[in-house]
Protein backbone atom coordinates (compact mmCIF):
# COMPACT_ATOMS: atom_id res chain seq x y z
CA UNK A 1 0.00 0.00 0.00
CA UNK A 2 1.63 3.59 -0.91
CA UNK A 3 1.58 6.21 1.35
CA UNK A 4 -0.48 8.12 -0.83
CA UNK A 5 -3.02 5.58 -0.52
CA UNK A 6 -2.90 4.90 3.16
CA UNK A 7 -3.37 8.65 3.94
CA UNK A 8 -6.28 8.69 1.49
CA UNK A 9 -7.79 5.48 3.33
CA UNK A 10 -6.95 6.89 6.66
CA UNK A 11 -8.87 10.57 5.55
CA UNK A 12 -11.66 9.07 4.28
CA UNK A 13 -12.53 7.11 7.81
CA UNK A 14 -11.79 10.08 9.59
CA UNK A 15 -14.58 11.38 7.49
CA UNK A 16 -17.05 9.25 8.29
CA UNK A 17 -16.39 8.61 11.96
CA UNK A 18 -16.60 11.84 12.58
CA UNK A 19 -20.15 11.98 10.30
CA UNK A 20 -21.06 8.83 12.09
CA UNK A 21 -20.10 10.93 15.41
CA UNK A 22 -22.04 14.24 14.60
CA UNK A 23 -25.24 12.19 13.16
CA UNK A 24 -25.51 10.03 16.72
CA UNK A 25 -24.73 13.15 18.48
CA UNK A 26 -28.27 14.49 17.05
CA UNK A 27 -30.39 11.22 16.88
CA UNK A 28 -28.80 8.95 19.86
CA UNK A 29 -29.58 6.28 17.89
CA UNK A 30 -26.07 4.53 18.51
CA UNK A 31 -26.41 5.62 21.92
CA UNK A 32 -29.69 4.16 22.95
CA UNK A 33 -28.51 1.25 21.15
CA UNK A 34 -25.32 0.64 23.01
CA UNK A 35 -27.11 1.20 26.59
CA UNK A 36 -29.58 -0.83 25.24
CA UNK A 37 -27.58 -3.86 24.77
CA UNK A 38 -24.17 -3.07 26.31
CA UNK A 39 -25.41 -1.58 29.43
CA UNK A 40 -27.84 -4.77 29.74
CA UNK A 41 -24.77 -7.36 29.11
CA UNK A 42 -22.94 -5.36 31.65
CA UNK A 43 -25.27 -5.62 34.10
CA UNK A 44 -26.28 -9.55 33.36
CA UNK A 45 -23.18 -10.72 34.06
CA UNK A 46 -22.39 -8.12 36.97
CA UNK A 47 -25.54 -9.06 39.31
CA UNK A 48 -24.47 -12.62 39.38
CA UNK A 49 -21.28 -11.84 40.82
CA UNK A 50 -22.59 -9.37 42.81
CA UNK A 51 -25.08 -11.99 44.45
CA UNK A 52 -22.33 -14.42 44.72
CA UNK A 53 -20.31 -12.01 46.69
CA UNK A 54 -22.91 -10.78 48.64
CA UNK A 55 -23.82 -14.57 49.77
CA UNK A 56 -20.39 -15.36 50.39
CA UNK A 57 -19.69 -12.36 52.42
CA UNK A 58 -23.00 -13.17 54.57
CA UNK A 59 -21.82 -16.37 55.13
CA UNK A 60 -18.14 -15.17 56.12
CA UNK A 61 -20.34 -12.98 58.67
CA UNK A 62 -22.64 -15.27 59.95
CA UNK A 63 -19.84 -17.52 61.07
CA UNK A 64 -18.30 -14.38 62.53
CA UNK A 65 -21.17 -13.52 64.09
CA UNK A 66 -22.04 -16.76 65.88
CA UNK A 67 -18.69 -16.31 67.21
CA UNK A 68 -19.94 -13.48 68.99
CA UNK A 69 -23.05 -13.93 69.80
CA UNK A 70 -24.01 -14.54 73.34
CA UNK A 71 -22.15 -11.05 74.07
CA UNK A 72 -24.02 -9.22 70.95
CA UNK A 73 -26.91 -11.14 72.48
CA UNK A 74 -26.52 -9.69 75.91
CA UNK A 75 -25.70 -6.33 74.85
CA UNK A 76 -28.48 -5.76 72.56
CA UNK A 77 -30.79 -7.18 75.10
CA UNK A 78 -29.55 -3.55 77.55
CA UNK A 79 -29.72 -1.53 74.41
CA UNK A 80 -33.42 -2.94 73.86
CA UNK A 81 -34.48 -1.69 77.45
CA UNK A 82 -32.94 1.34 77.35
CA UNK A 83 -34.53 2.19 73.66
CA UNK A 84 -38.24 0.75 75.05
CA UNK A 85 -37.84 3.27 78.54
CA UNK A 86 -36.51 6.43 75.83
CA UNK A 87 -39.75 5.61 73.32
CA UNK A 88 -42.07 5.50 76.76
CA UNK A 89 -40.47 8.97 76.94
CA UNK A 90 -41.24 10.14 74.05
CA UNK A 91 -44.58 8.80 73.32
CA UNK A 92 -46.08 11.92 74.64
CA UNK A 93 -43.52 14.04 72.13
CA UNK A 94 -44.49 11.82 69.46
CA UNK A 95 -48.80 12.41 69.82
CA UNK A 96 -47.87 16.01 70.35
CA UNK A 97 -46.47 16.04 67.01
CA UNK A 98 -49.37 14.19 65.35
CA UNK A 99 -51.62 16.69 66.70
CA UNK A 100 -49.86 19.80 65.37
CA UNK A 101 -49.15 17.99 61.81
CA UNK A 102 -52.77 17.83 61.72
CA UNK A 103 -53.51 21.05 62.60
CA UNK A 104 -51.41 22.65 60.49
CA UNK A 105 -52.14 20.19 57.85
CA UNK A 106 -48.84 19.59 56.86
CA UNK A 107 -48.52 17.71 53.21
CA UNK A 108 -46.79 14.25 53.21
CA UNK A 109 -45.71 14.20 49.72
CA UNK A 110 -47.10 11.07 47.73
CA UNK A 111 -45.76 11.99 44.06
CA UNK A 112 -42.61 10.09 44.61
CA UNK A 113 -42.10 6.25 45.49
CA UNK A 114 -39.10 4.87 46.74
CA UNK A 115 -37.43 1.62 45.52
CA UNK A 116 -34.62 0.10 46.34
CA UNK A 117 -31.52 -0.81 44.06
CA UNK A 118 -28.27 -2.32 44.50
CA UNK A 119 -24.99 -0.57 43.40
CA UNK A 120 -23.25 -3.07 41.15
CA UNK A 121 -19.91 -0.88 40.23
CA UNK A 122 -18.70 2.37 40.61
CA UNK A 123 -16.87 3.91 37.01
CA UNK A 124 -16.42 0.82 34.96
CA UNK A 125 -14.27 1.09 31.44
CA UNK A 126 -12.03 3.78 29.63
CA UNK A 127 -15.15 5.32 28.79
CA UNK A 128 -16.53 6.10 31.99
CA UNK A 129 -15.96 9.44 32.52
CA UNK A 130 -18.10 10.39 34.90
CA UNK A 131 -18.39 10.43 38.31
CA UNK A 132 -21.18 7.09 37.94
CA UNK A 133 -22.19 4.24 39.43
CA UNK A 134 -23.87 1.16 38.29
CA UNK A 135 -26.98 -0.13 39.61
CA UNK A 136 -29.73 -2.96 39.20
CA UNK A 137 -32.89 -1.34 37.99
CA UNK A 138 -33.21 0.28 34.39
CA UNK A 139 -36.42 1.76 32.71
CA UNK A 140 -38.75 -1.70 32.84
CA UNK A 141 -37.97 -1.61 36.55
CA UNK A 142 -38.43 1.79 38.09
CA UNK A 143 -34.81 3.20 36.95
CA UNK A 144 -35.98 5.49 34.29
CA UNK A 145 -33.25 8.45 33.43
CA UNK A 146 -33.76 11.19 35.55
CA UNK A 147 -34.94 9.28 38.67
CA UNK A 148 -32.98 10.58 41.64
CA UNK A 149 -31.17 8.47 43.71
CA UNK A 150 -31.11 8.92 48.01
CA UNK A 151 -29.89 6.80 50.44
CA UNK A 152 -30.56 6.77 54.67
CA UNK A 153 -28.39 9.96 54.95
CA UNK A 154 -28.97 11.83 51.83
CA UNK A 155 -28.82 12.67 48.05
CA UNK A 156 -26.61 10.90 45.99
CA UNK A 157 -27.51 11.62 41.79
CA UNK A 158 -29.62 10.62 39.60
CA UNK A 159 -30.15 8.27 36.69
CA UNK A 160 -28.76 9.24 33.34
CA UNK A 161 -29.26 6.42 31.28
CA UNK A 162 -31.23 2.90 31.18
CA UNK A 163 -31.24 -0.15 29.60
CA UNK A 164 -33.93 -2.21 30.42
CA UNK A 165 -32.90 -4.10 33.78
CA UNK A 166 -29.53 -1.72 34.74
CA UNK A 167 -28.70 1.93 34.61
CA UNK A 168 -26.61 4.02 35.51
CA UNK A 169 -26.28 7.14 38.03
CA UNK A 170 -24.65 10.22 37.68
CA UNK A 171 -23.04 11.30 41.03
CA UNK A 172 -23.65 14.84 42.78
CA UNK A 173 -20.06 15.45 42.84
CA UNK A 174 -19.61 15.35 38.92
CA UNK A 175 -18.79 18.47 38.06
CA UNK A 176 -21.75 18.17 35.13
CA UNK A 177 -24.01 18.19 38.49
CA UNK A 178 -26.43 20.98 39.40
CA UNK A 179 -28.71 20.64 41.87
CA UNK A 180 -31.56 23.51 43.46
CA UNK A 181 -30.67 23.65 46.94
CA UNK A 182 -31.34 25.89 50.04
CA UNK A 183 -29.67 25.81 53.31
CA UNK A 184 -32.01 24.25 55.87
CA UNK A 185 -31.81 27.06 58.52
CA UNK A 186 -31.50 30.42 56.51
CA UNK A 187 -33.12 29.37 53.83
CA UNK A 188 -31.10 30.94 51.42
CA UNK A 189 -30.88 29.32 47.69
CA UNK A 190 -28.39 28.18 45.64
CA UNK A 191 -27.12 25.91 43.21
CA UNK A 192 -24.71 23.26 44.44
CA UNK A 193 -22.09 22.07 42.07
CA UNK A 194 -19.85 19.05 41.87
CA UNK A 195 -16.04 19.24 41.60
CA UNK A 196 -15.22 15.84 41.37
CA UNK A 197 -15.56 12.91 43.62
CA UNK A 198 -12.69 13.74 45.91
CA UNK A 199 -12.80 17.59 45.74
CA UNK A 200 -15.41 19.74 47.85
CA UNK A 201 -18.69 20.68 46.39
CA UNK A 202 -19.37 24.60 45.47
CA UNK A 203 -22.32 26.18 46.44
CA UNK A 204 -23.19 29.28 44.08
CA UNK A 205 -25.20 31.81 43.54
CA UNK A 206 -26.06 32.42 47.49
CA UNK A 207 -26.05 36.37 48.13
CA UNK A 208 -24.62 37.61 50.67
CA UNK A 209 -26.89 39.17 52.62
CA UNK A 210 -27.34 35.37 53.25
CA UNK A 211 -26.76 34.06 56.74
CA UNK A 212 -25.18 31.28 56.23
CA UNK A 213 -23.07 29.30 58.60
CA UNK A 214 -20.32 26.29 58.44
CA UNK A 215 -22.49 22.78 59.61
CA UNK A 216 -25.43 23.98 58.27
CA UNK A 217 -27.15 21.47 55.98
CA UNK A 218 -28.12 21.70 52.30
CA UNK A 219 -31.48 20.13 51.15
CA UNK A 220 -33.27 20.10 47.72
CA UNK A 221 -35.24 23.35 46.92
CA UNK A 222 -37.27 21.22 43.88
CA UNK A 223 -36.90 24.60 42.19
CA UNK A 224 -35.14 22.52 39.56
CA UNK A 225 -38.12 19.98 39.09
CA UNK A 226 -35.63 17.22 39.28
CA UNK A 227 -35.40 16.25 43.00
CA UNK A 228 -38.29 16.28 45.26
CA UNK A 229 -38.30 19.40 47.98
CA UNK A 230 -36.32 18.81 51.32
CA UNK A 231 -33.83 16.15 50.84
CA UNK A 232 -30.57 16.52 52.65
CA UNK A 233 -27.63 17.01 50.17
CA UNK A 234 -24.59 18.35 51.54
CA UNK A 235 -22.90 19.83 54.76
CA UNK A 236 -21.14 23.15 54.85
CA UNK A 237 -17.67 23.29 55.09
CA UNK A 238 -16.21 27.07 54.39
CA UNK A 239 -18.47 30.16 54.08
CA UNK A 240 -16.90 33.58 53.22
CA UNK A 241 -17.69 36.36 50.08
CA UNK A 242 -16.30 35.51 46.87
CA UNK A 243 -12.74 37.46 45.88
CA UNK A 244 -14.47 37.15 42.06
CA UNK A 245 -18.20 37.60 42.13
CA UNK A 246 -21.04 39.67 43.71
CA UNK A 247 -21.88 36.24 45.70
CA UNK A 248 -20.81 33.90 48.69
CA UNK A 249 -17.77 31.58 48.08
CA UNK A 250 -19.28 28.70 50.13
CA UNK A 251 -17.89 24.56 49.81
CA UNK A 252 -19.60 21.60 51.34
CA UNK A 253 -19.20 17.74 51.39
CA UNK A 254 -21.89 15.26 50.35
CA UNK A 255 -23.47 13.74 53.30
CA UNK A 256 -23.74 10.31 51.82
CA UNK A 257 -20.11 8.66 51.99
CA UNK A 258 -20.40 8.02 47.69
CA UNK A 259 -17.28 5.86 47.32
CA UNK A 260 -19.23 3.23 49.90
CA UNK A 261 -22.81 3.00 48.70
CA UNK A 262 -23.77 -0.23 48.20
CA UNK A 263 -27.52 0.11 48.39
CA UNK A 264 -29.51 3.52 47.22
CA UNK A 265 -33.52 4.14 46.97
CA UNK A 266 -34.59 5.66 43.75
CA UNK A 267 -37.70 8.06 43.80
CA UNK A 268 -39.87 6.77 41.05
CA UNK A 269 -42.49 9.90 40.41
CA UNK A 270 -46.18 8.44 40.73
CA UNK A 271 -47.27 11.15 38.82
CA UNK A 272 -49.70 12.13 41.67
CA UNK A 273 -49.07 16.16 41.86
CA UNK A 274 -47.12 17.34 44.25
CA UNK A 275 -49.62 19.19 47.32
CA UNK A 276 -49.18 22.87 47.69
CA UNK A 277 -46.68 23.88 50.32
CA UNK A 278 -49.22 26.70 52.66
CA UNK A 279 -45.73 28.52 52.92
CA UNK A 280 -45.93 28.75 49.10
CA UNK A 281 -47.15 31.52 46.58
CA UNK A 282 -50.58 31.00 45.12
CA UNK A 283 -49.83 29.90 41.05
CA UNK A 284 -52.16 32.29 39.97
CA UNK A 285 -52.53 36.32 40.44
CA UNK A 286 -56.09 36.87 42.24
CA UNK A 287 -55.93 40.46 42.00
CA UNK A 288 -55.04 43.13 44.55
CA UNK A 289 -55.87 42.80 48.39
CA UNK A 290 -59.09 43.45 49.31
CA UNK A 291 -58.76 47.48 50.99
CA UNK A 292 -59.05 47.51 54.42
CA UNK A 293 -61.56 48.81 56.63
CA UNK A 294 -61.22 52.52 57.47
CA UNK A 295 -61.00 52.34 61.17
CA UNK A 296 -63.38 55.54 62.46
CA UNK B 1 -13.85 -30.05 20.79
CA UNK B 2 -11.09 -27.33 20.95
CA UNK B 3 -13.28 -24.44 19.33
CA UNK B 4 -15.79 -24.97 21.97
CA UNK B 5 -12.81 -24.53 24.91
CA UNK B 6 -11.75 -21.65 22.77
CA UNK B 7 -15.58 -20.16 22.85
CA UNK B 8 -15.41 -20.92 26.39
CA UNK B 9 -12.16 -19.18 27.40
CA UNK B 10 -13.58 -16.46 25.67
CA UNK B 11 -16.81 -16.18 27.24
CA UNK B 12 -15.31 -16.70 30.53
CA UNK B 13 -12.88 -14.22 30.33
CA UNK B 14 -15.52 -11.01 28.98
CA UNK B 15 -16.68 -12.02 32.26
CA UNK B 16 -13.88 -11.54 34.17
CA UNK B 17 -12.96 -8.61 31.93
CA UNK B 18 -16.12 -6.46 33.40
CA UNK B 19 -15.73 -7.79 36.68
CA UNK B 20 -12.26 -6.23 36.98
CA UNK B 21 -13.17 -3.57 35.12
CA UNK B 22 -15.81 -3.09 38.23
CA UNK B 23 -12.98 -3.37 40.56
CA UNK B 24 -10.66 -1.06 38.89
CA UNK B 25 -12.20 2.20 37.18
CA UNK B 26 -10.89 3.40 34.12
CA UNK B 27 -9.28 0.57 32.83
CA UNK B 28 -10.14 -1.47 29.55
CA UNK B 29 -9.34 -5.02 30.20
CA UNK B 30 -10.66 -6.10 26.69
CA UNK B 31 -8.07 -4.27 25.52
CA UNK B 32 -5.61 -7.28 26.36
CA UNK B 33 -8.11 -10.36 24.67
CA UNK B 34 -7.90 -7.77 21.51
CA UNK B 35 -3.86 -7.78 21.42
CA UNK B 36 -4.21 -11.66 22.09
CA UNK B 37 -6.79 -12.26 19.41
CA UNK B 38 -4.12 -9.93 17.12
CA UNK B 39 -0.89 -11.97 18.14
CA UNK B 40 -2.90 -15.62 17.29
CA UNK B 41 -4.28 -14.67 14.01
CA UNK B 42 -7.31 -15.44 15.62
CA UNK B 43 -9.66 -13.25 12.68
CA UNK B 44 -12.69 -15.52 13.23
CA UNK B 45 -13.34 -15.14 16.94
CA UNK B 46 -12.35 -11.29 16.37
CA UNK B 47 -15.18 -10.60 14.19
CA UNK B 48 -17.67 -11.31 16.83
CA UNK B 49 -15.79 -10.67 19.83
CA UNK B 50 -14.52 -7.23 18.65
CA UNK B 51 -18.32 -5.73 18.33
CA UNK B 52 -18.91 -7.20 22.10
CA UNK B 53 -15.86 -5.35 23.59
CA UNK B 54 -17.33 -2.29 21.84
CA UNK B 55 -20.90 -2.52 22.23
CA UNK B 56 -20.48 -3.75 26.20
CA UNK B 57 -17.38 -0.37 26.28
CA UNK B 58 -19.74 2.22 25.11
CA UNK B 59 -22.80 0.73 27.33
CA UNK B 60 -21.26 0.76 30.74
CA UNK B 61 -19.31 3.97 29.98
CA UNK B 62 -20.74 7.67 30.10
CA UNK B 63 -19.42 9.31 27.00
CA UNK B 64 -21.41 9.51 23.32
CA UNK B 65 -20.78 6.87 21.03
CA UNK B 66 -18.05 6.23 19.09
CA UNK B 67 -15.03 6.71 22.10
CA UNK B 68 -14.24 2.62 21.92
CA UNK B 69 -13.93 2.41 18.01
CA UNK B 70 -11.44 5.39 18.35
CA UNK B 71 -9.40 3.32 20.94
CA UNK B 72 -9.63 0.25 19.55
CA UNK B 73 -8.88 1.33 16.15
CA UNK B 74 -5.82 2.90 17.97
CA UNK B 75 -4.46 -0.95 19.42
CA UNK B 76 -5.03 -2.92 16.38
CA UNK B 77 -2.78 0.19 14.56
CA UNK B 78 -0.18 0.56 16.75
CA UNK B 79 -0.01 -3.34 17.30
CA UNK B 80 0.27 -3.64 13.27
CA UNK B 81 3.04 -1.45 13.27
CA UNK B 82 4.90 -3.28 16.38
CA UNK B 83 4.57 -6.25 14.25
CA UNK B 84 6.48 -4.88 11.51
CA UNK B 85 9.23 -4.24 13.80
CA UNK B 86 9.50 -6.60 16.68
CA UNK B 87 8.20 -10.28 17.37
CA UNK B 88 4.97 -9.58 19.24
CA UNK B 89 4.64 -12.57 20.93
CA UNK B 90 6.62 -11.77 24.03
CA UNK B 91 6.26 -9.69 27.14
CA UNK B 92 8.95 -6.94 26.36
CA UNK B 93 7.16 -6.30 22.95
CA UNK B 94 3.76 -6.16 24.86
CA UNK B 95 5.68 -4.12 27.77
CA UNK B 96 6.50 -1.01 24.76
CA UNK B 97 3.14 -1.70 23.41
CA UNK B 98 1.14 -0.42 26.38
CA UNK B 99 3.67 2.06 27.67
CA UNK B 100 2.53 3.70 23.61
CA UNK B 101 -1.31 2.70 24.41
CA UNK B 102 -0.70 4.97 27.92
CA UNK B 103 0.13 8.01 25.92
CA UNK B 104 -2.42 6.67 22.69
CA UNK B 105 -5.34 6.52 26.19
CA UNK B 106 -4.34 10.45 27.21
CA UNK B 107 -4.39 11.82 23.26
CA UNK B 108 -8.52 9.66 23.29
CA UNK B 109 -9.35 11.06 26.43
CA UNK B 110 -8.00 14.88 25.13
CA UNK B 111 -9.87 14.62 21.76
CA UNK B 112 -12.27 13.07 22.87
CA UNK B 113 -13.66 15.15 26.39
CA UNK B 114 -14.18 18.18 24.57
CA UNK B 115 -16.51 16.75 22.06
CA UNK B 116 -18.86 16.03 24.47
CA UNK B 117 -18.53 19.25 26.96
CA UNK B 118 -16.25 17.01 29.52
CA UNK B 119 -13.73 18.84 31.37
CA UNK B 120 -10.54 17.65 30.71
CA UNK B 121 -8.72 17.16 33.93
CA UNK B 122 -5.07 16.25 32.73
CA UNK B 123 -4.17 14.97 36.08
CA UNK B 124 -6.97 12.52 36.26
CA UNK B 125 -6.47 11.22 32.74
CA UNK B 126 -2.62 11.15 33.29
CA UNK B 127 -3.57 8.88 36.06
CA UNK B 128 -5.85 6.89 33.87
CA UNK B 129 -3.22 6.52 31.19
CA UNK B 130 -0.38 5.31 33.65
CA UNK B 131 -2.78 2.72 35.38
CA UNK B 132 -3.96 1.16 31.68
CA UNK B 133 0.11 0.99 30.83
CA UNK B 134 0.68 -0.69 34.07
CA UNK B 135 -2.21 -3.22 33.84
CA UNK B 136 -1.58 -4.15 30.69
CA UNK B 137 1.66 -6.26 30.45
CA UNK B 138 0.48 -8.10 33.50
CA UNK B 139 -2.68 -9.06 32.85
CA UNK B 140 -1.60 -10.46 29.32
CA UNK B 141 1.02 -12.39 31.26
CA UNK B 142 -1.55 -14.00 33.92
CA UNK B 143 -3.60 -14.48 30.72
CA UNK B 144 -1.43 -16.21 28.35
CA UNK B 145 -0.54 -18.76 31.26
CA UNK B 146 -4.13 -19.51 30.95
CA UNK B 147 -3.83 -20.63 27.07
CA UNK B 148 -0.62 -22.41 26.71
CA UNK B 149 -3.13 -24.87 25.88
CA UNK B 150 -3.58 -23.22 22.74
CA UNK B 151 0.45 -22.24 21.81
CA UNK B 152 0.55 -26.04 21.95
CA UNK B 153 -2.01 -26.91 19.65
CA UNK B 154 -0.54 -23.85 17.33
CA UNK B 155 3.09 -25.41 16.86
CA UNK B 156 1.78 -29.04 16.71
Amino acid sequence: MTLRLFLLLAGVLLILFLGMYSWNQRTHVLDDLTTNLGLELTGGVLDPINALEQKSKDLWNRYFDLVNVRDENARLRHQVEELEARLLAQGEDMAELKRLRELVQLPVDASWRPLGARVLAGRMGPNAVLDSITINRGYSTGGRPGTPLVTHLGLVGRVLKASAHSSIALLLTDPSSRIAVFTQESRAPGILVGQGIHRKLELNFVQRAAKVSPGEILVTSGLDGKYPKGIPVARVLTVAPSDYTQFMAITAEPLVDLLHIEEVLLLEPTGIPRPVDPGEAPKEFVGPPAPRAVMP
Amino acid sequence: MKKVYDVLWWLIFIVCATAAQAAVPGVDIMTVGLIILLQERDYRNLAWLLPIFILMQEGMGTRSFGAAIIWYAVVIILFKIGRWLFEVENFVFVFLLSACLGVAYFGVTWSLDPLQDVAFNTEDAVNASLMQAIFLPFTWWFLMLTRRWKKHEQEN
